[in-house]
């Protein structure tokens, strides 16, 4: 009995952090702990005692459903043929910007128009 | 997940702790910080992100139907593939800002439901040009093209923004919007390397959006339709440029690349000003924009009527799967 | 039966090539008018994270299209885009059952799509698609047991979306096991042509591109089985004709309008 209530002290919980204000959520390691309130307490000395920290995540590993093994092999191969929907597809049309002196609208680009000029 | 600090604090906190609270909100985003869902902010920073961003989220999913239009018919498998990726990826544009959204309404229990209610009943609105019409495979390229490119310029404008959930949507919608403005690009140089035909409808195209483009922005100032929020919005740090600075940045990147391809705008008189270093251009008609968003445009009743449709008629599935009979 | 490695080998058998054709015609049209209607449903899903899911697997399976009509295409067929948008409904070989509308109305206005028929029909689509695939890897014609290799890496997760749709609709409401069940019902009329090879479907087994009709059914129902308990009796019946003879619905004609309106709006044109 004695055996029992002990077991159920050591909960699995993930923990996921942020290290900067721009940065996702993370995924980090996991721990065992009693209870959330714990396993948070925890989480950051364990794991980014070297690193920024701006937020920590704690999940019971219970409430994550990931992929089964067999989910992982069926349901995450997918086929090098979606060009359509990559910007590899359009690279052509580089030259044809080219041939009317423009050019054409890449990440960079498109990226760089975060400044906008001031009147 | 998210606790809203408004419910854990005293209910009479005092007004000089909100201006002590104000203050520190101020400095956070003066130094660049983001906030997050669940800190203090002041009430009309959160209204305004709610506007904007449910606006914004129910834009993408309005403006996923005026292309959508063209999927099934696109004229080859590559078209067929590339603008159904395209028309999704705003679908998943608009799932991502709805979330972001849907997060800030929590604190007044509102959910994805009452923001589909709202924008049936006209309580939201969605973006001018996604009330027009398209009448040909052109307009699926003028779309992709200049109404991306002016969302690309509103949107990159933003990537700054305070609010960190929604700058870290828009982080991933910029950096899908490049796919976004290559497939545009290419069905319309298709049309403009192609048959007279070919041209023929996409100048017509052109003829057709130019002004629903230049709308797009909003008016330069307050005074032209009595309402603008862009101060707020400079004020906390969520955009940084005005209206007129955003539309005079899509001159400048589109315009050249339209009249390299031999394409005119129905503008005589625009041209760029090298003295005052801008565009000028004759006013669009901002009283006919006025009625365009209050769902009086061209096709502002059909659209509305296609999203009400689909959501009525799908309503027993959502209604099957919250029965305890499925899962947990 | 010796591998056959190319299309010019192929060529060399008059018999062989004819079934070989047709097979590949079916697969392809099959996979063609299924992402037809999927394409119809964007936007209009009932959830919008449903949405973007489904177009994926719409889009994944317009690719595989487009790998079933590039094989033709080497064997002299002419342009995949041609075959896809030009082609008269008495060429076209794709199921019946397949090429049903989504529901009343139209995309255009109005669509009042059934759900429920997009996910019976997606499904025992999938079971089908998943079980001829693997049949078709032992296939003689080797370029064709290698697209149905690939295809097969990324079908599972398309059949197994389908399969939770079914299973959880199935296990809520009174109301969505009702509107199921009649499409489940309906299918047991006109699902019949799915599981059909056509009129060479002795010289596919013959010639060891395919294994023969009654076990492919076999194999479909067996496995449908294992998602769905209780069946409706017996197996699909053809009740709308056979696609796989060329016969088709005014449905399939309101396919090929608007999947072709702009292809064929201008002849010269490159798009
Ligand atoms: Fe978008
Ligand atoms: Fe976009």
């Amino acid at each position: 009995m004695e055996n029992t209530n002990e077991a159920s002290f050591y909960q699995e919980y993930e923990v996921f952090s942020k290290k900067s204000v721009k940065a996702p959520i993370q995924h980090q390691f996991s721990l065992l702990a009693p209870n959330e309130e714990m396993a948070l307490s925890m989480a950051v000395e364990n794991f980014m005692r070297r690193e920024d920290v701006l937020d920590v995540w704690v999940v019971k590993r219970s409430n994550i459903r990931a992929m089964t093994s067999e989910e992982r092999m069926n349901w995450t191969k997918r086929l090098d043929n979606k060009d359509y929907r990559r910007t590899k597809g359009y690279g052509y049309l580089r030259q044809k910007w080219k041939e009317k002196e423009q050019g054409m609208l890449d990440e960079k680009e498109i990226m760089s128009w975060k400044e906008v000029k001031k009147k | 997940m998210y606790i809203y600090s408004g419910a854990s604090q005293p209910e009479e906190s005092s007004h000089v702790d909100d201006q002590e609270k104000y203050e520190q909100f101020m400095a956070r985003i003066e130094a660049g910080e983001k906030i997050e869902a669940d800190d203090w902010m002041p009430d009309d920073y959160r209204q305004a992100l709610i506007k904007l961003i449910s606006m914004h989220g129910i834009s993408e999913i309005m403006g996923a139907l005026p292309e959508k239009e063209w999927v099934p018919k696109a004229p080859t498998l590559k078209r067929k593939l590339g603008i159904m990726a395209k028309v999704q990826d705003e679908m998943g544009h608009g799932q991502l800002l709805l979330r972001v959204a849907e997060d800030l309404m929590r604190p007044y229990g509102k959910t994805r439901g009452d923001l589909m209610d709202d924008l049936l009943s006209g309580d939201l609105k969605f973006h001018n040009v996604f009330h027009m019409p398209t009448k040909t495979w052109a307009d699926a390229g003028m779309v992709g093209w200049l109404v991306d490119g002016a969302a690309i310029i509103s949107q990159t404008n933003m990537l700054d923004a305070s609010y960190g959930p929604y700058q870290r949507a828009l982080q991933r919608i910029c950096q899908e919007e490049v796919f976004h403005a290559q497939h545009g690009e290419a069905i319309i140089m298709a049309l403009a390397e192609g048959t007279e035909h070919q041209r023929q409808i996409l100048q017509e195209s052109l003829n057709r959006w130019w002004s629903a483009l230049l709308m797009f922005f909003g008016p330069k100032s307050a005074d032209t339709t009595g309402s603008s929020k862009q101060d707020i919005m400079i004020k906390y740090r969520i955009r940084k440029s005005s209206n007129e600075e955003l539309r005079q940045a899509f001159l400048d990147k589109y315009l050249p690349r339209v009249f390299s391809l031999g394409l005119t705008v129905p503008d005589e008189t625009a041209h760029y000003d090298e003295e005052k270093g801008e565009w000028v251009y004759q006013q669009p008609d901002w009283n006919e924009f006025k009625q365009i968003i209050k769902n009086k445009g061209p096709r502002s009743k059909e659209r509305l009527r296609l999203r009400e449709v689909a959501y009525e008629n799908n309503r027993w599935v959502r209604q099957a799967l919250t029965s305890e009979a499925v899962g947990s | 039966m010796m591998p056959v490695e190319t299309a010019e080998e192929a060529k060399k058998d008059a018999t062989y090539l004819k079934a070989l054709k047709d097979l590949i015609y079916q697969c392809a049209d099959d996979d063609f008018i299924i992402s037809f209607r999927g394409s119809e449903w964007l936007g209009l899903a009932p959830h919008i994270e449903e949405d973007v899911a489904f177009s994926s697997i719409t889009q994944n399976t317009m690719g595989h299209a487009v790998m079933f009509y590039s094989l033709l295409e080497e064997l002299g067929e002419g342009k995949a885009d041609a075959l896809a948008h030009e082609r008269q409904p008495d060429e076209r070989r794709n199921a019946v059952y397949l090429e049903k509308k989504n529901g009343e109305g139209s995309y255009l206005g109005e669509p009042y799509y059934d759900w429920a028929l997009t996910v019976v029909r997606n499904f025992l689509y999938e079971t089908f698609k998943k079980v001829k695939l693997k049949a078709i890897t032992n296939s003689s014609y080797q370029p064709l047991a290698n697209v149905a290799e690939k295809v097969l890496m990324e079908q599972p997760y398309h059949l197994s979306h389908w399969r939770i749709w079914v299973e959880q609709l199935l296990a809520s409401t009174e109301d969505a096991r009702s509107r199921l069940e009649e499409r489940l019902e309906e299918a047991w009329y006109a699902f019949g042509d799915v599981l059909e090879l056509g009129q060479y479907a002795t010289e596919m087994e013959h010639f060891q591109l395919m294994i023969g009709e009654d076990e492919l059914k076999e194999l479909w129902l067996e496995e449908v089985k294992t998602t769905i308990k209780d069946l409706p009796n017996g197996t699909p019946k053809k009740q709308l004709g056979s696609g796989r003879e060329g016969e088709h619905t005014a449905d399939f004609d309101q396919a090929l309008e608007v999947l072709s309106e702009v292809y064929v709006s201008d002849e010269n044109a490159i798009w």
